[in-house]
């Protein structure tokens, strides 16, 4: 039993110091030339501009059951003018940047989870080193720069899709004009609230780039290791994400007192 | 400059603590082509495999064009790699390019001078040369196995390297497309002086081709000689690969 344990922890350790060395690899590479910036812009295409749409529905999704969850527990103080400051505050702060992360942790990680285990099975990956193209910077890197740029934007259209959400929640209850809703929805709101919450999404960008390329490109046993590549992907980047979340947060509460 | 455009001094290489070249040493000639032939598993792709410096020696050397490839950072290797074209045993052409793209890939890489318009007439040669001129827009998908194969001729032969390095070229192929790879990769010596290094089962294939061919067995090259010569090999193992003519 103590042999299992000790066994599994230390293998959890192998694979994190693994990881955390692959990940310092990217971040080097990502300052040194030549620059894929090609690939990186095909990149931030597939993996950014293709999830505007999972997104933008996603949020407009959220910011009607918010809104819903939030009037009901304000009715009781008859605070329903706090309705779109608080909705928007909550989606700004935490659920947007989370929701968004975690949605594309499921769409991207397993997206490169899969892609590189198929290269890799099929030997594309070595036919790219092969005609003198460095595999980890143009594979790697190229998704990991791609994942850091768009995460924050991504969770800008989630946040904004959330507070429209939100508005048309509330039209459809009471009378309520565009104008006073969005003006209340940002009347609390600065950009101490705005922007770490936001920013910190490039870490999860990050987090999902590497937890999923690095599974990709480990993947052995065929197609069958491909489907657990990409299920792995998925799992390991949302449980370090929301793992790395609990420290954003910590952190950005120490930096941005006035943000608590 | 040597003579030689490979060169294996001493080459060792395990795994699992199985040893699959076991201090292998030869040399191939420039504009020759050499085929190493031996059982599966005894180490053939992995002697390609260190050429092209996608797998590194436990001990020994290797070298390509005076350059010991085992010991290259990873800029100095890119060059190498750039004189040098791998068709895979599976062709292992980009899934996500179409098959003109895929052959247009080393060039849109390694030649940026070239237009666009220049890179996807060289990248339609190249597919005219294997007799794919047609399947520029098609996926890799939408092709037949053989057809795969001849597209990843077509991109290992992109950049006109003066080494080309082929695994298994006529595996999985009919016997006409097969003769027709041979009789490419012939031509190819012939016409442009590239150094052949070919990875096959195939007796007739490794007869048609080969200037010298080599046997591997149990980690050493254990016969050597052009295929007359070992026609007339005594050894056993020798003999009942030489005779197997249809095998592949």
């Amino acid at each position: 039993m103590l042999d299992t344990v000790g066994s599994s922890v230390a293998s959890s350790a192998a694979w994190c110091g693994d990881v955390s060395l692959f990940a310092a690899r990217s971040v080097r590479e990502a300052f040194r030339p030549p620059y894929e910036v090609r690939e990186t812009l095909r990149q931030l295409h597939e993996l950014g501009v293709r999830s505007v749409p999972l997104i933008a529905v996603a949020g407009l999704a959220i910011g009607v059951v918010l809104s819903m969850h939030t009037r009901a527990s304000l009715e009781r103080f008859g605070a329903e003018a706090m309705i779109p400051a608080g909705l928007a505050l909550a989606l700004v702060k935490e659920t947007g940047p989370l929701t968004a992360g975690l949605l594309l942790s499921g769409r991207i990680g397993a997206g490169i989870g899969a892609e590189l285990g198929a290269m890799k099975v099929t030997e594309q990956i070595d036919a790219l080193e092969a005609t003198a193209v460095d595999s980890f910077k143009y594979l790697v890197v190229t998704r990991m720069v791609a994942c850091v740029i768009a995460l924050p934007i991504l969770t800008t259209v989630m946040n904004a899709a959330g507070i429209v959400g939100g508005y048309l929640a509330e039209a459809t209850l009471v009378q309520t004009s565009p104008q006073l809703y969005f003006a209340r929805a940002f009347s609390l709101m600065d950009f101490t609230d705005l922007i770490p919450a936001t920013l910190k999404t490039a870490v999860f960008g990050f987090i999902i780039a590497i937890v999923s390329s690095y599974l990709g490109l480990h993947t052995t046993q065929g197609t069958e290791g491909v489907g657990r590549a990409s299920t792995r992907s998925v799992v390991m980047a949302s449980v370090v994400l929301i793992v790395v979340n609990v420290v954003l947060v910590r952190l950005i509460f120490f930096v941005f007192p006035q943000a608590g | 400059m040597s003579e030689a455009a490979v060169r294996f001094e001493g080459v060792t290489k395990s795994f699992g603590g199985r040893r699959v070249l076991d201090e292998v040493s030869f040399e191939i000639p420039r504009a020759t082509a050499f085929c190493l032939l031996g059982r599966s598993g005894t180490g053939k792709s992995v002697t390609l495999r260190h050429i092209i410096g996608l797998m590194q020696p436990d001990s020994g050397k290797v070298f390509v064009e005076d350059e010991d490839v085992s010991t290259l950072d990873s800029r100095a290797l890119s060059r190498v790699r750039q004189g040098m074209g791998f068709l895979f045993q599976h062709a292992a052409l980009f899934d996500s390019l179409t098959v003109g793209e895929n052959v247009a890939f080393p060039l849109r890489r390694h030649r940026p001078n070239l237009s666009d318009t220049d890179v996807r007439r060289t990248a339609r040669d190249k597919l005219a040369q294997v007799g794919l001129a047609a399947d520029y827009d098609k996926m890799p998908g939408d092709l037949s196995g053989g057809m795969r194969k001849r597209a990843g001729l077509a991109r290992a032969m992109a950049l006109s390297p003066s080494l080309l390095l082929v695994d298994e070229p006529s595996a999985g192929l009919d016997p006409i497309t097969a003769a027709e790879i041979d009789q490419l990769l012939v031509d190819l010596k012939k016409e442009e002086g590239t150094t052949l290094v070919v990875v096959t089962h195939n007796i007739p294939s490794a007869r048609a081709i080969g200037d010298e061919l080599a046997l591997l067995a149990e980690g050493k090259i254990v016969a050597r000689g052009t295929p007359a010569a070992l026609d007339r090999s005594p050894d056993p193992l020798v003999r009942a690969f030489m005779r197997a003519e249809g095998s592949g």
